[in-house]
């Protein structure tokens, strides 16, 4: 088993609203190890982008409260160290990419002046040329053909997905021990899609972080993680390796899920015509119903999960397999 | 294309507008007015004496004729004699501009600095107490009629008070600064309200960008972010505001120079105004179109200048 | 069949959650700002204020002369009276009729004249966006006062002259943003949508693209209002104003003659009462502007 760097316990986000306060992230747990790639799963709203933006204290407060729980990164809770102390791990132990590579660049300053930027942070010693020849490296890496062109131009002049390249670049200037991403791939084309993937796996073989990866898409998380952990209104309902949860799903939510993935197989026994969906809406976080906040949605729903048991937990069903369910699927 | 090129195609573009706003001027001050000769005249006067006159003020040429010149003045800024001081116009913009000029600089100056720093503390501590009730003054102070401003200003800093002179002017460094010290602190009150709601606008508007996400996520502080990052792109609009708000220093506050006895472009004008003086108000009127004109065609070319995404070879 | 089946069991909880229209959004968000509720009571109490005077229920008898000529302010005579003992207080409130009227007309006129050159330039492009746009630009560039005055001049004195110089000379903000809203939406597919099931440029143009650029034409209207009712001010001044009966701009005009002699009551009670009004526009305005516009959510 390797190292481990990343403990998240019993975290809790809120966020003020005009109406009221709502719990965005309600009593998430989650490790991350060495080389792994953990991937998060769930619909707009579920709170994974919330999770992965508190472990970098990335949480805009106002309206956003970390209300509760620890982010232990090698043992150290991210949430006392004081702001300065975060500072120094952003961008250098710990860095995110985000899902619009298009806006995420500042439009004014050059490229290259964005990834030296990285470098006159957290590794002063690095004389400008020094700055210069690694950030025309760093572009080589990720794939920019005439890197030291590229390197003097600005954020328009280049396409969605080479901009995205240069975020990935960026992020891995400190060679983080920790790359968070967010819907990376979302807002690009298709084609360009799978690249950024495929580039990403093969900077984790070469470079050793672990990956959290945020998606809405298990297509992206069959290709790129080892675990996965499905969130649904704020709290993880199942945790397994992807294996697992591909060919055994418990929780009812990931059955479902799983099940409306559109398939080009036709050997997959299900009725031709309609694509399966799960019935119902995702419920707003103000009014969620008490006890399972799947209950109005879910096939399998029984009178426990309608308050008399409280809000169901994650437990482990099997080593390594957790779902939070009062009537996990048989398998 | 170049940026000489692009230059010359937003000159080439402003005749149009130049030659339509000559248009208005042309409508409203020589087409549709009233008969200055009535007026002028009193209403004692006979059809000969106002036929006189009226050649006399060249109100008999041809409507095609009178277009052009108020167009040819645009350009040679000849704009004939003054109806009631019989000045040559041109001359009494001359004198007129420096005393409107040490009104309008300071304030303009002091205004952009203090109204700048309001908005990038009131950025920095967004949400908090503090940008909440600098919004209101600044609403507030936008919220008071300027004539209500000067007379309670008149009355209490300089009749009562006497801190500054009532009205008047003297030439001259320092002389002239007791006479225009009221009506600058004035114009720069009417300023700051609207000018740092819109630099924060602007700044806040880049403040909830993307790139500053991505900015905290490197690591960078608060303070480098502000005044590195979200400064340079509020800097665009920022610039393009500032300038094209230099053309209307050159015209003076009227309300300003009228109540402060100050003889710049705004008292001339009013005092035209009062007497239907419609060479000298339409004199005015074609120097501040054209100034401005002038300065949004620089505005444009500045743009070019500064932002990447529209830079040109 | 299984799916009938859930159907019906979940149908009631999918009833709760019917989504509310982007109005009746912002219509709440609006309500819950405590500030623009305040501003939209006194807005009303203002508009209130002006019917009741000019049905004459209220301050009918400004003109009367009430108590000796300059008489400070007491129990007697609240605001104080004026140069001819007429009570300030009266006339204040009947002021309030023309700023009302003054706002609300302008803004009426500018939204009329804006909305439409504004539309058509977007809509249709080309050479009628190109003389529109000629248009607005040479009248911008004429300042304010100048083209103010110049209106004035021509249209003489009066209160419809004041409405239609004051509205003749605050369309062009307006037309230029809604020339800019509606070309960006002329493009999106809901047009595209529209042209594709039928129906004519016009018809396209009022059913489907002009209500999604009201909430800018709602923005604009507070704007508007107050900067009418700060300019009638200026006119009042410029002999061009309101004849015959008080306006807040006589009442301030008036008083440059009376600071003089001491007398501060009728600036005081002109620049209050349209101080309490404009702000509440300018709160109201913001407010609208964060309940409106989506892109601003966050920046209040």
């Amino acid at each position: 088993m390797s190292e481990k760097l990343l403990e998240v316990k019993d975290l809790v986000v809120q966020f003020r609203t005009d109406r009221g306060k709502v719990t965005a992230v309600n009593g998430v747990n989650f490790e991350l190890y060495k080389g792994q790639t953990l991937g998060i799963v769930g619909e707009s709203g579920s709170g994974k982008s919330v999770t992965a933006l508190s472990v970098m204290r990335l949480i805009p407060n106002p309206p956003g409260i970390i209300a509760k729980g620890e982010i232990l990164f090698r043992g150290q809770n991210l949430l006392n160290l004081p702001l300065d102390e975060m500072r120094k791990i952003r961008g250098n132990k710990i860095a995110m990419i985000f899902q619009e590579p298009m806006t995420s660049l500042n439009p004014v300053f050059t490229v290259g002046n964005q990834i030296e930027e990285v470098f006159a942070l957290h590794q002063k010693e690095f004389s400008k040329a020094e700055r210069r020849n690694q950030g025309i490296e760093l572009l080589k890496m990720v794939g920019i053909p005439s890197p030291e062109r590229r390197f003097l131009e600005y954020p328009h002049q280049m396409s969605g997905g080479m901009r995205q390249r240069v975020m990935i670049a960026m992020s891995l200037a400190c060679r983080p021990d920790i790359l968070i991403a967010d819907e990376p791939s979302t807002a690009l084309d298709v084609t360009i899609q799978a690249q950024i993937l495929e580039l990403m796996k093969k900077l984790q073989s070469e470079l050793g972080m672990a990956i959290i990866m945020i998606t809405h898409d298990l297509g992206v998380v069959a290709e790129t993680c080892d675990n996965v952990a499905v969130m649904y209104c704020g709290q993880m309902v199942e945790k397994a390796d992807i294996k697992t949860v591909f060919s055994r799903p418990r929780h009812p939510y990931t059955k479902g899920l799983l099940e409306s993935i559109p398939s080009y197989d036709s050997t997959k026994n299900r009725e031709k015509g309609r694509l399966p969906t799960i019935e119902g809406m995702v419920p707003s976080l103000l009014e969620l119903p008490t006890g399972c906040s799947f209950q109005d949605r879910c096939n399998f729903v029984t009178e426990d999960c309608r308050g008399r048991k409280g809000t169901p937990q994650l437990e482990s069903l099997l080593q390594g397999h957790e779902v939070s369910c009062f009537n996990p699927i048989v398998v | 294309m170049n940026i000489y090129v692009y230059a010359f195609r937003r000159i080439l573009y402003v005749i149009p507008v130049l030659l339509g706003v000559c248009l208005i001027i042309f409508v409203l001050f020589n087409l549709v007015s009233p008969d200055p000769t009535l007026m002028m005249l009193g209403k004692h006067a006979n059809l000969k004496q106002m036929q006189e006159l009226r050649h006399e003020l060249g109100l008999d040429r041809s409507y095609f004729i009178q277009y052009l010149d108020i167009v040819k003045s645009a350009f040679t800024f000849d704009f004939g004699r003054s109806w009631s001081t019989k000045q040559e116009i041109i001359e009494m913009i001359k004198n007129g501009a420096g005393p409107s000029l040490t009104v309008t600089v300071p304030a303009f100056l002091v205004a952009l600095i203090i109204s700048l720093i309001v908005a990038l503390f009131v950025a920095f501590y967004r949400g908090s107490w503090f940008d909440r009730i600098a919004v209101l003054i600044c609403v507030a102070l936008m919220s008071i009629p300027s004539l209500a401003y000067i007379l309670f200003a008149q009355k209490i800093l300089a009749y009562d008070l006497g801190l500054f002179e009532i009205s008047g002017y003297e030439q001259g460094f320092p002389n002239f600064i007791p006479y225009v010290a009221l009506p600058c602190i004035i114009w720069i009150v009417l300023s700051i309200g609207p000018d740092v709601r819109f630099y924060r606008t602007v700044i806040l508007d880049e403040v909830y960008m993307d790139y500053v996400r991505t900015a905290r996520a490197k690591g960078l502080s608060e303070t480098v972010i502000l005044f590195k990052h979200v400064l340079k792109n509020a800097m665009i609009p920022i610039i393009t505001w500032v300038v094209i708000a230099i053309p209307f220093l050159i015209l003076g506050a009227l309300l300003l120079e009228s109540f402060f006895g100050i003889p710049g472009l705004g008292g001339i004008t009013l005092n035209a105004i009062n007497s239907a003086d419609f060479p000298v108000v339409r004199a005015m009127t074609v120097l501040s179109a054209v100034a401005y004109i002038v300065f949004s065609v620089i505005t444009d070319v500045l743009y070019t200048l500064v932002d990447p995404r529209v830079r040109l070879k | 069949m299984e799916q009938v089946e859930t159907m019906q069991a979940v149908a009631i909880p999918v009833e709760k959650h019917k989504s509310k229209s982007l109005w009746q959004h912002a219509f709440e968000s609006l309500m819950r700002d405590r500030y623009a509720v305040v501003s939209m009571s006194v807005i009303a109490i203002y508009a209130f204020i002006a019917l009741l005077t000019a049905f004459g229920f209220i301050a009918a008898d400004w003109a009367k002369e009430v108590g000796p000529s300059y008489a400070a302010p007491s129990w007697d005579y609240i605001f104080g009276t004026d140069i001819f003992g007429r009570s300030v207080l009266a006339k204040t409130l009947k002021g309030a009729e023309v700023a009302i009227s003054v706002g609300l007309v302008t803004a009426i006129i500018a939204v009329i004249i804006g909305v439409f050159l504004g539309a058509i330039a977007g809509y249709f492009g080309g050479k009628i966006d190109e003389c529109i746009v000629w248009f607005y630009t040479t009248f911008s560039s004429i300042p304010y006062i100048m083209l103010l005055v110049a209106i004035s001049f021509i249209l003489g004195k009066g209160l419809i002259a004041v409405y239609l110089a004051l509205g003749f000379t605050s369309w062009e903000n307006l037309c230029r943003i809604i020339r800019a809203e509606v070309m960006r939406h002329k493009d999106r597919e809901y047009v595209q949508a529209a042209k594709a099931l039928g129906g004519g440029d016009m018809r396209r143009l009022f059913k489907h693209i002009i209500p999604n650029v009201l909430h800018l034409v709602i923005i604009n209207f507070s704007l508007t209002f107050q900067t009418a009712i700060k300019s009638e001010v200026i006119l009042s001044y410029l002999g061009l104003g309101v004849q015959g009966r008080p306006s807040w701009g006589t009442m301030i005009d008036d008083a440059k003659l009376e600071l003089a002699r001491g007398v501060w009551w009728q600036l005081a009670a002109a620049t209050a009462a349209m101080f309490v009004v404009v702000l509440a526009f300018n709160i109201l305005g913001d407010a609208l502007r964060d309940a409106l516009d989506p892109k601003l959510k966050g920046k209040s």
